[in-house]
């Protein structure tokens, strides 16, 4: 999965919990930082689970395996952990080119 | 304390420097919290605003409590005594017709200019925050701020300030702050980054800012509050003041061009980022030398001032290894050393009255540094045993304004 599409993804994930939850989240930075990323899925997860919100659970899972290298959100059920399509572990990080310059300083 | 007859007070003075004292405010309210603010990451740009927003709140209190008399009332060379501390200066008998002054400033208020030295003291600690934004716990921030104003911040002011300061006696030029302001914020903010940390991901994950047009906005209303800061600081509506207005705004220029030139050689592109930090570094380095430096000589500060403060945010950063998450040694420490060094080279003896030596520069460069770095040192090492510096590492991943502050920002 690319960048963008994964940006694409976390802009839904996004939209959706400010709905939902009134969670804000810092989209670009869920696409960009797995750990941040897994983080907000789980919170998501954990909020969809305990209000019965089957959208809010499916864009959680599916923004979750979009994230290289991460595994399935800690509470994810087997069946949908196993219905979840396999991370690419090959997928860059950093979100654009132009955010690479930013890696070790900001000037 | 000193009391004079209404009279005595120069209306076209007070009216000049009230005008200065809000210009500086605005440099901090809302300059500095637009332009930090847009350089951290989203999750944090709340905390961000609110340290700058609680900081200069605390530091106006602490400034009138303790600060302003042990910076500003003659006792040592060293420190000042405590007879304006508790507001106590503050005094208007309207039925006498009377006013009090500061044996500094005569012809004004005291009034007046105890809160004008106060933006300055606003302004020198909420610069420090932008080296431990996205990782510091707000509660010792707050501690920090309130004790490095009284501890660090007054005793630097009464040296260079101060009639019987010893830099001032040793004939050290420090117009409006290079060395009392910007050496000193750059100082401690180095470390108080070092002794935080680095945050988490730092070297290996991009740190986007999250907000460019925050951030030029930022610069913007830095650029015009830097006219109240350095032309107010003639505390007088003269021919100086106006000379250190116009020197402001070459050196501003001359610092801005000349940082974006390196770096569009240096990396291939203009940044605004580098335009805008040029920009504060040319203001910084004109600081000390504004109202002693003819205009070449203002140009000159701020074209070595843009390459130094790009040097120093760039190559010097990465080899110190220390995360000042938003540059203020690279820009502010560096530029306000570049700057006070420079001012005995360009100082107009026309100007100034006076010579500036090099040596004297670089002797109140140094002292301001050590006592800086060595007070803040022993500052965060004190309030660490009380409290823990850092936030988790759970409050830093989610970002400081969902953790700390129930509130963020869209």
């Amino acid at each position: 999965m690319n960048d963008s599409e994964r940006l694409a993804i976390a802009a839904h994930l996004h939209v959706a919990l400010r709905r939902k939850t009134g969670r804000v989240t810092d989209t670009e930075w869920m696409a960009s930082d797995t750990a941040y990323g897994q983080a907000m899925a789980q919170f998501a997860l954990n909020y969809a689970r305990s209000h019965e919100d089957a959208e809010l659970e499916r864009l959680a899972l599916r923004f979750a395996a979009s994230l290289p290298g991460a595994p399935a959100p800690a509470s994810a059920t087997l069946a949908t952990a196993a219905a979840v399509p396999a991370a690419d572990p090959a997928a860059p990080q950093g979100l654009v080119a132009s955010a690479r310059r930013y890696v070790g300083g900001l000037r | 304390m000193q009391m004079v007859q209404m009279a005595a007070i120069d209306k076209a003075d007070t009216a000049w420097l009230l005008v200065s004292t809000v210009l500086v405010l605005l440099m901090t309210l809302p300059g500095i919290a637009l332009f930090y603010a847009g350089l951290v990451r989203r999750k944090n740009v709340v905390n961000t605003m609110v340290a700058v927003f609680a900081v200069a709140a605390m530091v106006a209190l602490t400034w009138f409590a303790l600060g302003y008399s042990l910076a500003f009332s003659k006792s040592s060379a060293w420190l000042g005594g405590l007879e304006r501390a508790w507001f106590s200066p503050m005094r208007l008998d309207a039925a006498a017709g009377t006013v009090s002054v500061s044996h500094l400033a005569p012809h004004l208020p005291e009034s007046l200019y105890a809160l004008f030295q106060m933006a300055f003291a606003v302004i020198t600690t909420t610069l420090i925050i932008g080296a431990v934004v996205e990782r510091m716990r707000f509660s010792a921030l707050l501690l920090f701020s309130a004790l490095w104003s009284v501890l660090v911040y007054a005793p630097v002011a009464h040296w260079v300030w101060e009639s019987d300061g010893w830099l001032n006696k040793l004939g050290a030029l420090d117009f409006a702050g290079g060395a009392v302001v910007h050496v000193n914020a750059g100082v401690s903010a180095l470390v108080c980054a070092a002794m935080l940390g680095r945050r988490q991901g730092y070297g290996r994950q991009a740190f986007e800012p999250h907000s460019l047009g925050w951030t030029a906005m930022g610069a913007a209303l830095l650029l015009i509050g830097w006219f109240g800061f350095n032309a107010g600081s003639a505390l007088s509506a003269d021919g100086r003041a106006a000379l250190a207005m116009l020197v402001t705004m070459v050196a501003a220029a001359a610092g801005a061009l000349s940082w974006m030139l390196v770096e569009w050689w240096v990396r291939g592109a203009p940044t605004l980022l580098g335009v805008l930090s040029g920009l504060i570094g040319g203001l910084v380095a004109i600081t000390p030398a504004a109202g002693f430096v003819q205009v070449g000589g203002a140009v000159a500060i701020g074209l070595i001032a843009g390459v130094a403060c790009f040097w120093g945010a760039t190559w010097l950063k990465r080899r110190l290894g220390v995360d000042d998450s938003l540059d203020v040694f690279g820009v502010h420490g560096v530029g306000g050393i570049a700057g006070s060094l420079l001012t005995a080279v360009f100082a107009d003896r026309a100007i100034a009255g006076v010579d500036a030596t090099v040596l004297n520069q670089l002797v109140a460069v140094a002292a301001v540094a050590l006592y800086s770095a060595v007070g803040s040192a022993i500052l965060l090492t004190l309030i660490r045993v009380v409290l823990p510096l850092r936030v988790t590492a759970q409050q830093e991943l989610d970002g400081l304004d969902v953790s700390l502050h129930q509130e963020s920002q869209n």
